[in-house]
This record gives C-alpha cells, sequence and structure tokens, in this order.
C-alpha cells in the first residue's frame, strides 16, 4: 500500500492493449472489489478510473462515502498498486553449434523473450552479425558446453570474436556469457570501458532442478527487472494457491505473450511453490501474421473463413486489438486465444507433466469479450488432462496488481480476502481419459442441493450439467471399464462447485481429436461453442 | 450534445511535430554522412551493398589499430607477401566485422546503390551495420505500414469525396496515368498490387492508401523483392496504408490534411511508416471535438458525432461492450463500441 491503512485503493494493470482498474475497499472486516473497468490501453488510465468511482458512487452512494471513493480528488488521491506489462525483448541466442543451441532456445523461449537463434549451422556469420546489429535485439546470450564438445571446438572462437566484436560496436547491448564461454570473459571485458549494457556471467543452460531453472531466472530478470504484470501473476498464483489450499495453474494470454504459472500450496507453514515460463509466442496475434499463425487459429476457427480474409482480420486484431469485438469479432479472439493457448501448452511440456492442478485460472486480455462458459471449453479444449478442475476468470484482472505487493504475507492476506470476488467461477470440468468408443461408457449422478441428475456416459461427447455458481455437489462416476481421471479407475466421487457453465463432462478424446477436414472441424467446433456460447443470438 | 465520456475513446494524433526517421544500415553498406551533417531532400545518405558477403583478410594487412564497423580498402595497405586476399578474389575493400585465427572476417561486395534521403533534416546519428537515425524537418502523418523505399513526390489526388456518406475520400476511377509520373497519389480506400505495379511502371513514386489487404500486400511485396533482385533499379516507390486491411474510406481529417497538401512536395519514410512535408505555410485547422470516426464492426469506415456515453450494449453475437452514443446521419444516434471509435487531434 502506499498510504498508511487506507480504507480503499485502485488496482491498475496497464497493459500493452489493455488498461484495466478495479476499486478494492474494506468492507467490514475485509477487502472486497467493488468495481472493475477494462479498456483499450489508448485512453488515459484516470479517465477510466473515474468510471469507475462514479458507478461506485451511482450503484452505493453510502459505500462510497463510508470507503471515500466520491470525494472530488478520489481519482487521484486513492492509493494505487499498479502493474505494467514489460514492453517485448528480443535476445539473440548464439552458440557454436546446433546441439548446444538447443536449451538455450528453450530456456530463452520459456523466460518471455522473442528469441533470433544463430548457429554457424544455420546461419553464416555475416547473417548473425547483421543479426545481432539489428536494433530490435535487445539482449545476446552466447553459450559454449562445458567442456565444449567436438561439434563445438572448431568455431568457438570465431562465435566468441563475432560476439565480442557485435558487442564493441553495440555498447548498449547486455551480453550473457553461458557455459565455456565464460572463460572468454576477457575478450568481451576488452570490448569498450565505456559500455551502458553488462556483461554476465550465466549459468549453464542445463544446471540447477529442473534444468535450465538458474539461466530462465536470469533472463526473466533481464527481461522484466521490477514490476512486470507477469511476473505479478506469477506471485499472485502462489499467494492464491495458499489461500485456497488448492493447487492452481494460472493461464494468461494476453497481446505480447503468455504466462503459465503452476503453484501448490505450502505445507507445514511454507510458502506456496510456483514454476511459472513465459512465452513471448504465445500472444494473441504475433506482430506479423505468417502463414503458420494463420494455419493456428484456422485449425481453432468456428465460423466459415478462407486464409486470405482471416490473415486481414488477424492483421486488424494486430492493429486494433479493442475494436470490432462484436459477433464473429467475439468468435476470432476466441480462436486466436485458443491458439495462443495451444502454443503455450506446447511450450511448457515440463508443467503438463506435473500433477493437475484443481483450478485453472485465465487471465489477459483475450478472454475479454467471450461469455465465461465459452471460455471454460476453450480452455478445457486446450488443456486436456485426464482430472476434474474447476476453471475460473480474473475477470477485474487484479491477479497482476495484487501479485505485485512486495510483501508476501500482505499479499496472500489480501488475496484471501478478495479471491471469492476477483474470480468468476466459469465451470468444473470432468475430463476422464481412456475412455473406450462404444454406445455407453457408464452413469452419472450428480447429488446436488437441488437434487440428482443422472446421465449415460457416451463417449466422445460433451455433456452440461446445470450447477449454478455458489451452488456445491458430487459427480458419482461409474464406468464400464477403467479409466484415467487423476488415478485409474472405474469409480469416483468427485466434489464439484457450480459456475457460469456448471458443469461439463467432457468425454472427448485426451488429446482432443478433430476431424481432418476442415468444414466438419469447423462445424464440430461451432456446435460444441454454440452450447457454451449463453449470450448468442437466438 | 454531450461531452460526457469523450475522453475514453481513442485519439488519433493526425499530425506529429519533427520525428526521427531512421534509414537501415547491414553490414558492408557505407555511411556518407555522419552525425550533425545537415541534409536536403536528395542527398544521397548511404551506399547499400546489393549481393554482401563474407571475405577474409590477413590481420597484419589490416593493421593493428583496426576496429569492428570500419571500412577496410585493399589501396590503403601494402599487400602482404603471402597475399591479402585467400578465399575470395576482387575484393578491394569492406566493412570489418570480427577478427578470429589472425584473420579479419569484412563484408564486401561488387553492386551498391545510392539511397538519397527524401527529407530535410540533421542526421543525429549514424551507425555502421545499424542505421542512421535523421531528424526531419517539417511535419509527419502516420499511417501503419508502409512498403519499398522512401521516396520523395509531389502529392496529387487520384480520389474524391465520396458521395453518399459524404466523408472521407474514395477512388477515383481511371485516375492512373503517366501524366503523374514522379508524383505521389492519395488513391483512397483499398488498391490491388496490379495497380501499384501498374503505378511503379509509369513511373508514380508512391502510393497513399486507406487500407491493403494481405493478398495485394503479398504480391505488391514479391514484385518489390523481384525489383530489388533486378540489376537497373527504377526510381525509388512506397506505398504508405493509413489503417489496415479492410476496405474503408480514408478518414475525412486525414484527407482534408491530404487536400491541403495536393500540389506540394512531400515524402513517404518507412521507418516510421508515414508522410513527411515541411509546409510550415499550411495551417490545419483541427477537427471538431465532437467527430469520431468507426473503425471497425458493423458501421466501420462512418463517422459522426459524439453524443455521450451509452453505458454497457449487448452487440450482435451476445457480446457485452461499453458504448457511446455516435449520431451518423440517420434519425437518431445509435450505439457503437467504445473501442470501436476514434477521435482526431
Amino acid at each position: 500500500m502506499t498510504a498508511s491503512d487506507p480504507h480503499a485503493f485502485l488496482a491498475l494493470d496497464l497493459g500493452t492493449a489493455t488498461s484495466s482498474a478495479a476499486l478494492v475497499a474494506r468492507v467490514g472486516h475485509r477487502w472486497r472489489l467493488i468495481g472493475a473497468l477494462a479498456m483499450p490501453a489508448a485512453i488515459e488510465p484516470d479517465a477510466i478510473v473515474e468510471l469507475v468511482l462514479e458507478r461506485a458512487t451511482i450503484a452505493d452512494p453510502n459505500l462510497a462515502r463510508l470507503v471515500g471513493s466520491d470525494v472530488d480528488d478520489a481519482v487521484r488521491s486513492l492509493p494505487r498498486l499498479t502493474a505494467r506489462s514489460a514492453r517485448p525483448q528480443r535476445l539473440a541466442v548464439v552458440a557454436a553449434s546446433e546441439r548446444a543451441l538447443v536449451p538455450l532456445d528453450d530456456a530463452a523461449r520459456r523466460s518471455g523473450w522473442l528469441v533470433t537463434a544463430a548457429s554457424p549451422e544455420r546461419m553464416e556469420p555475416l547473417a548473425v552479425t547483421r543479426a545481432l546489429l539489428d536494433p530490435g535485439v535487445d539482449a545476446v546470450l552466447v553459450r559454449a558446453g562445458e567442456p565444449p564438445g567436438p561439434d563445438e571446438r572448431r568455431s568457438l572462437d570465431e562465435v566468441a570474436a563475432l560476439v565480442a566484436a557485435a558487442a564493441r560496436r553495440r555498447p548498449e547491448l547486455t551480453i550473457v556469457l553461458a557455459g565455456a564461454m565464460a572463460e572468454r570473459l576477457e575478450r568481451f571485458e576488452a570490448a569498450g570501458e565505456h559500455r551502458q549494457g553488462e556483461v554476465l556471467l550465466g549459468p549453464s543452460a542445463t544446471s540447477g532442478e529442473p534444468p535450465g531453472l538458474p539461466l530462465r531466472e536470469l533472463l526473466e530478470d533481464m527481461r522484466a527487472p521490477s514490476g512486470d504484470a507477469r511476473r505479478s501473476i506469477a506471485q499472485a498464483a502462489g499467494a492464491l494457491a495458499d489461500a485456497l489450499d488448492r493447487r492452481v495453474e494460472i493461464v494468461d494470454i494476453g497481446f505480447n505473450g503468455g504466462l503459465r504459472a503452476t503453484a501448490s500450496p505450502g505445507v507445514g507453514g511454507a510458502r506456496a511453490t510456483v514454476s511459472a515460463s513465459y512465452v513471448a509466442n504465445a500472444c494473441l496475434v504475433p506482430a506479423e501474421v505468417d502463414d503458420a499463425a494463420v494455419d493456428r487459429v484456422l485449425a481453432w476457427s468456428t465460423f466459415p473463413i478462407d486464409r486470405h480474409r482471416l490473415r486481414d482480420r488477424l492483421r486488424e486484431l494486430r492493429l486494433v486489438p479493442w475494436a470490432d469485438a462484436a459477433g464473429v469479432g467475439a468468435r476470432l479472439r476466441l480462436a486466436a486465444a485458443r491458439a495462443a493457448l495451444a502454443v503455450l501448452i506446447e511450450a511448457t511440456a515440463s508443467q503438463s507433466a506435473e500433477a493437475a492442478p484443481d483450478l485453472i485460472v485465465a487471465s489477459g486480455g483475450a478472454w475479454a469479450v467471450a461469455p465465461g462458459p465459452a471460455v471454460a471449453l476453450a480452455i478445457a479444449d486446450v488443456v486436456r488432462r485426464p482430472a476434474a478442475v474447476g476453471i475460473a476468470l480474473d475477470h477485474a484482472r487484479l491477479l497482476a496488481p495484487l501479485g505485485s505487493i512486495p510483501d508476501g504475507t500482505e499479499r496472500r492476506q489480501l488475496i484471501g480476502d478478495v479471491v471469492d470476488d476477483m474470480l468468476a467461477p466459469l465451470a468444473s470440468v470432468i475430463i476422464p481419459g481412456g475412455v473406450r468408443a462404444g454406445h455407453s461408457a457408464g452413469r452419472l449422478t450428480i447429488h446436488a442441493g437441488t437434487g440428482s441428475t443422472d446421465l449415460d456416459l457416451v463417449p466422445g461427447s460433451l455433456e452440461l450439467v446445470d450447477l449454478p455458481p455458489g451452488e456445491v455437489g458430487t459427480a458419482e462416476l461409474r464406468f464400464r471399464d477403467t479409466v484415467r481421471l487423476g488415478g485409474r479407475g472405474r469409480h469416483f466421487a468427485i466434489d464439484v462447485a457450480g459456475g457460469l457453465g456448471g458443469l461439463l463432462l467432457d468425454l472427448r478424446d485426451v488429446p482432443l481429436r478433430l476431424p481432418d477436414r476442415p468444414d466438419r472441424r469447423r462445424e464440430l467446433l461451432e456446435a460444441w461453442q454454440d452450447s457454451l456460447w449463453v449470450t448468442r443470438d437466438r | 450534445m454531450n461531452d460526457d465520456g469523450i475522453e475514453l475513446v481513442s485519439r488519433r494524433t493526425l499530425v506529429e511535430g519533427p520525428t526521427d526517421i531512421r534509414f537501415v544500415l547491414h553490414p558492408g553498406d557505407r555511411p556518407l554522412v555522419g552525425a550533425g551533417d545537415t541534409v536536403v531532400p536528395g542527398t544521397r545518405l548511404l551506399e547499400r551493398l546489393r549481393d554482401a558477403r563474407l571475405t577474409e583478410v590477413a590481420a597484419a594487412t589490416v593493421g593493428a589499430e583496426a576496429q569492428p564497423g570500419g571500412r577496410w580498402s585493399a589501396a590503403e595497405t601494402p599487400p602482404a607477401t603471402s597475399g591479402p586476399l585467400r578465399r575470395t578474389t576482387g575484393a578491394t575493400a569492406g566493412e570489418l566485422l570480427f577478427e578470429a585465427g589472425g584473420r579479419w572476417r569484412l563484408a564486401t561486395g561488387d553492386h551498391v546503390e545510392s539511397i538519397e534521403t527524401p527529407v530535410a533534416g540533421v542526421v543525429r546519428e549514424v551507425r555502421p551495420g545499424t542505421a542512421i537515425t535523421l531528424q526531419a524537418e517539417g511535419r509527419m502523418m502516420r499511417g501503419v505500414e508502409a512498403h519499398g523505399d522512401p521516396t520523395r513526390g509531389v502529392l496529387a489526388l487520384g480520389a474524391d469525396r465520396g458521395e453518399g456518406s459524404g466523408e472521407g475520400l474514395v477512388l477515383r476511377h481511371g485516375s492512373l496515368d503517366v501524366g503523374l509520373a514522379g508524383s505521389i497519389l492519395v488513391v483512397g480506400s483499398r488498391i490491388e498490387a496490379e495497380t501499384l505495379t501498374r503505378a511503379r511502371a509509369m513511373g508514380l513514386r508512391g502510393i497513399v492508401v486507406a487500407s491493403l489487404a494481405g493478398k495485394e500486400r503479398r504480391d505488391f511485396l514479391a514484385s518489390e523483392g523481384r525489383q530489388r533482385a533486378a540489376l537497373h533499379r527504377l526510381p525509388t516507390f512506397a506505398v504508405l496504408v493509413l489503417d489496415g486491411a479492410f476496405r474503408r474510406p480514408i478518414a475525412s481529417p486525414v484527407a482534408t490534411v491530404l487536400q491541403a497538401l495536393a500540389g506540394r512536395e512531400v515524402a513517404i519514410v518507412t521507418d516510421p511508416p508515414g508522410l513527411v512535408f515541411n509546409e510550415p505555410a499550411i495551417e490545419l485547422a483541427p477537427p471538431p471535438w465532437d467527430l469520431v470516426r468507426i473503425r471497425g464492426g458493423e458501421h466501420v469506415g462512418r463517422e459522426g458525432h459524439w453524443m455521450g456515453l451509452a453505458g454497457q450494449r449487448r452487440f450482435v453475437g451476445g457480446t457485452f461492450l461499453e458504448a457511446g452514443w455516435v449520431h451518423v446521419g440517420g434519425p437518431a444516434p445509435v450505439a457503437i463500441p467504445l473501442a470501436d471509435l476514434e477521435r482526431f487531434g
């Protein structure tokens, strides 16, 4: 907090495409979310704040008076927690062989950098020099194995000389020497006394547990030293896991990248353990819409569109991310978000190997305009693991500003207070794995406060069970054959909580298999999505 | 009318003051100006290597004082007894890249072309292998992208004020002819790659257009690639895209600026993309405060007057968005998502 003992504060998440403002106030003995609004980043945050405060005052003048949000200068006088997205940056990754390049490339791509990878096997020295001198490159990571492999020794000196020469010509570049390249530090120190950029000795790309973690942490620090919204979200993941005492996974898809943060609650007074990956390529639409980007989105499209027109739509989406958000525009965003999420999941295979989370939280501007249940389905389509999970949405974009609170205890306390307000429950999803094809795989019985529901389990189907937010129940599943659902078995009893989309019983394949024919695939995706696009025109 | 909430509409800056413009230098390209130099349109800024390649030369030949990024010329130094060039023949000059194993690698080539500045200004920085940065004199109207090479010409309007909607510029039929050689033509809402190729062949220097579809963009870039590879290049040519990929007329405040500049010398620059003009005598009145333009959705390209905030509204397809009332000419104002609107300043 920036003021001592305030009754209310503003939480601002200032992203590249979206600015959001939320009013959080102490009501009774706990913090509550009073109101929030998200708008295009081109709009002044103060104008958004003013509208939030105005609406809060109209909705409940007494509360506004109590928390002090109705005073004339509240826009300026209320304390603020602000998280800003770091600008996208490019890292040139250079190694003396393709083999040595692979772990570097992986570490760089999972720490949020846009990456230009180069090795003598891939590019000739002139092209590597051109890449390093490109003003779009912000830092260079150069590595040799410890000890250098036979395939590296031949060109190690040449690579070191090339990078050192570029460092001399671009004194603002930060250079990281990893592995045996650290032995050539003198060459880089001689590159200039008046360098503004640092020359850092980095850990090996394969050291640490899991391998590469220390290098990734260094690269994350370089990319966004402090206050970056996505790093704050990762910190919030730990606090959320502790507050809920559940395994939590946050998937954030934004304009310039994605984040996957998995957190397990601390045991015996220990703090939560968090692992986070930042993937620049998992952005809603890349800066240059190439064929691969078009193909990725086309594969998830739920409306008929040819490649040229889709490319144009994606270019427009990149130029003006909030425009044309109604109608097909909303479906395009959800298709692009699915494609970005697939990139994120593919880039973070090690996190997929961890235990399945109890709760997945969707965050970021990509999910802003679709109805909640459709967002839940989009996540279930891509993040497919045989498990029962709850899916929620950070609808007020509070995770980043609250995660930016430096004190861990205060952070956990605040998130514990507002957790029910900040997370909109979208759905509970049950995804059994290894369901055999056939007419019926078994029976499901839902015991909830409103009574019991009985359903046939049809392989390949997506069943919706009405279970409103706030309601809890038990899903009793009896399969004919053994399936995977957390563990292996035939009979399962799972506690489920309601959401905007109720309970989704997802008996489709894990991973999802879709028809090869584009029109059939599109029809199938559209049918599934339409059943959950609850606000569609009828 | 109601000015309530117009600050929640994104503002697009119509014209900016003096702007830094960048000309990319690749390794081997030779800058011909230095920081602090004053340049006028047509001044040669750099020599670009069209066929850059790597070659080697003995370190002893180059000298101990040599630095990466420096120029080396065989004529300036006596040849070593073992011969200065080993792998290649004919390389007599180039840019030093790095030294390893007692040999310097340098970027060299046989064919160079001169790049001229289309604008006047002062050279702020020269970084061999990276860029020349120039502070341009005059004002700039930004676009979203520009393709081709920086260019200069007399601005000509190949478009008229649209009828019906009464706003923006739309393409005038049959407006391309050889009489426009040397000019930069404003063509309105959209253009095809074939027309761009024809315009270049007719000697036009550039095109200003509201939108360029992806297919046309790809075809034009392929044509540009072939043009660059050709031995004898045609004069510079550039396409400045003002809005994006979807068809829409040029916004009326932008059209007003372009009409004021018709018949005057302007330049298209590519980094950042924009139209630069140095006409201090032209005074540009700000557009009405309540003028808003719809840049996406059902009414894309239309303009109207801001009537106040409409709150959260349900739009087609069941999407709920913050909206504003806009009078677009009908009997009553319509609710438009705030994010689909822009105003000018």
